[in-house]
């Protein structure tokens, strides 16, 4: 009795799930009011356990950190001498590069892109997707395909915002492409995101084209034609460029300048590009 | 009466279900330690399935793979087929079920992980042309099947005695009415 009960529900269950899978499949932005509502439940008690969580793993690796602490400590010590002389030197080619600057009127927006802090609240444990959560959302003024930071430079994209969270894909993800280019000679490629390289802390560099001056070092940032990402972000360096088998593109690895694991804070750029461009044109 | 008594069960299905799928988003993450972690969804659901029969493991495993869907942006309802599809396979093995006999827990847990990942594989990398069985296999696969393994063989137990504390109380409570 039960048997044949349980078949019939499996039986239906199954065909609601395929249909879901169909519709969200053809309208990608449907199931968000839903996944938005229970975000309101969800996110505070994700909130609350990831807060407990990281208070209770920071005190375990306090004592354990102390020990490298110090170490690091002697170094720094180093650094900052060898530092504090090179910023004296510094100090004056920056007014030069001031000058020059205003002379070309060179774009230094990337630092005045607005921006807001979030907290990393959720992350997907298994390693198949890079995808996390953050604790704002559209009440905070954040927007899907707006870009997010950490460590200086691109870690990702928001993919889906509720009131209170959103999610963010990062760029190591396997689906993740960014249209990027050279810093120096403009040449443009696209950064993929490779779960097989990802554990090597690389990402991949595609399409460049083979006459393009494009070397090992080079710094990739985000493409001025990109549609999602706002230009002239750093994402990091080329290193390992080579000429594909079909002699007419060049491929090679990147050396990402963002940081990925034991990611805890974020900036996400509260502009997205459609509003870039408008702001452009004005 | 019954529906009383159950919805103290489906209470506290509930409140597992929820309690596994914040520790594997929010906990996890933060340890760092490990290059994998276990699958606590995916343990919970067979679990059940394996001890309750197909119509719990169903119902556990759809609502286990519905949490899973509203956290990603992916097609809804990737996580809940399959959750709920697991839950439901399991539920056929029930018949060899014995008290305190862990082997088939084990062999279902090695089982359900493989055919998860599989699915994920199957439909979200090779569908774009990421064909590399191999290195999944090593990398992702197999870590995170040997940590389920080992949280299994921990938490069975308990899922076991929690089961009996809830039949006993039940039996106790109907004698009561009687």
């Amino acid at each position: 009795m039960d048997n044949k009960a349980a078949k019939y529900i499996f039986i239906v269950l199954t065909v609601i799930c395929s249909v879901l899978i169909v519709l969200s499949s053809i309208e990608t932005r449907a199931f968000d009011p839903i996944r938005s509502a229970v975000g309101y439940v969800l996110v505070p008690i994700q909130d609350g356990v990831n807060r407990a969580g990281s208070a209770i793993s920071s005190r375990l690796t306090e004592f354990q950190e102390l020990k490298e602490v110090r170490s690091e400590n002697e170094e720094l010590r180093a650094q900052i001498a060898s530092l504090s002389e090179e910023n004296s030197r510094l100090k004056s080619e920056t007014e030069e590069l001031t000058r020059l600057r205003e002379l070309y009127s060179l774009d230094t927006q990337y630092m005045q892109y607005p921006k807001v802090a979030a907290r990393v609240i959720a992350k997907d444990s298994n390693k198949w997707f890079q995808v996390f959560r953050i604790d704002k959302g559209y009440e905070d003024g954040i927007e899907v395909d707006m870009n997010v930071l950490a460590g200086g430079g691109l870690v990702g994209i928001v993919t889906e915002v509720g009131a209170n969270y959103a999610t963010v894909r990062s760029i190591i993800d396997d689906e993740s492409s960014v249209s990027a280019m050279s810093q120096h000679s403009s040449d443009g490629c696209f950064v993929q995101g490779d779960l097989e390289l990802y554990e090597e802390g690389l990402l991949r560099i595609t399409d460049i084209e083979r006459d393009a001056n494009l070397s090992d070092g080079d710094a990739i940032v985000t493409s001025n034609i990109s549609s999602k990402y706002l230009p002239g972000i750093l994402i990091g360096y080329a290193s390992d460029i080579t000429v594909d088998s079909q002699q007419l593109t060049k491929s090679g690895y990147l050396i990402p300048q963002g940081q990925f694991t034991n990611l805890q804070e974020v900036l996400v750029i509260t502009m997205t590009k459609s509003e870039y461009g408008i702001a452009d044109e004005i | 009466m019954r529906f009383k008594r159950s919805l103290k069960r489906i209470l506290i299905y509930a409140a597992l279900i929820l309690a596994a799928f914040t520790i594997q988003t929010s906990v996890f993450p933060l340890i760092t330690v490990f290059s994998s972690v276990p699958n606590l969804l995916l343990i919970l659901t067979f679990s059940l399935g394996f001890i309750y029969g197909s119509m719990t493991g169903m119902l556990c495993g759809f609502f286990a793979g519905l949490c899973m869907d509203l956290f990603y942006t992916g097609p809804f309802g990737f996580y809940s087929l399959i959750y709920m599809a697991m839950g439901y396979a399991n539920g056929i093995f029930t018949r060899y079920y014995y008290d305190d006999f862990i082997t088939i827990p084990l062999l279902l847990c090695g089982a359900n992980e493989l055919i998860y990942n599989l699915y994920i594989f199957i439909f979200r990398f090779l569908l774009r042309g990421k064909s590399d069985i191999l290195f999944y296999l090593r990398d992702i696969i197999l870590p995170e099947l040997l940590f389920s393994l080992l949280v299994t063989l921990m938490i069975y137990r308990v899922f076991l005695k929690m089961g009996k504390k809830l039949d006993s109380m039940e039996q106790r409570r109907g004698k009561d009415l009687a």
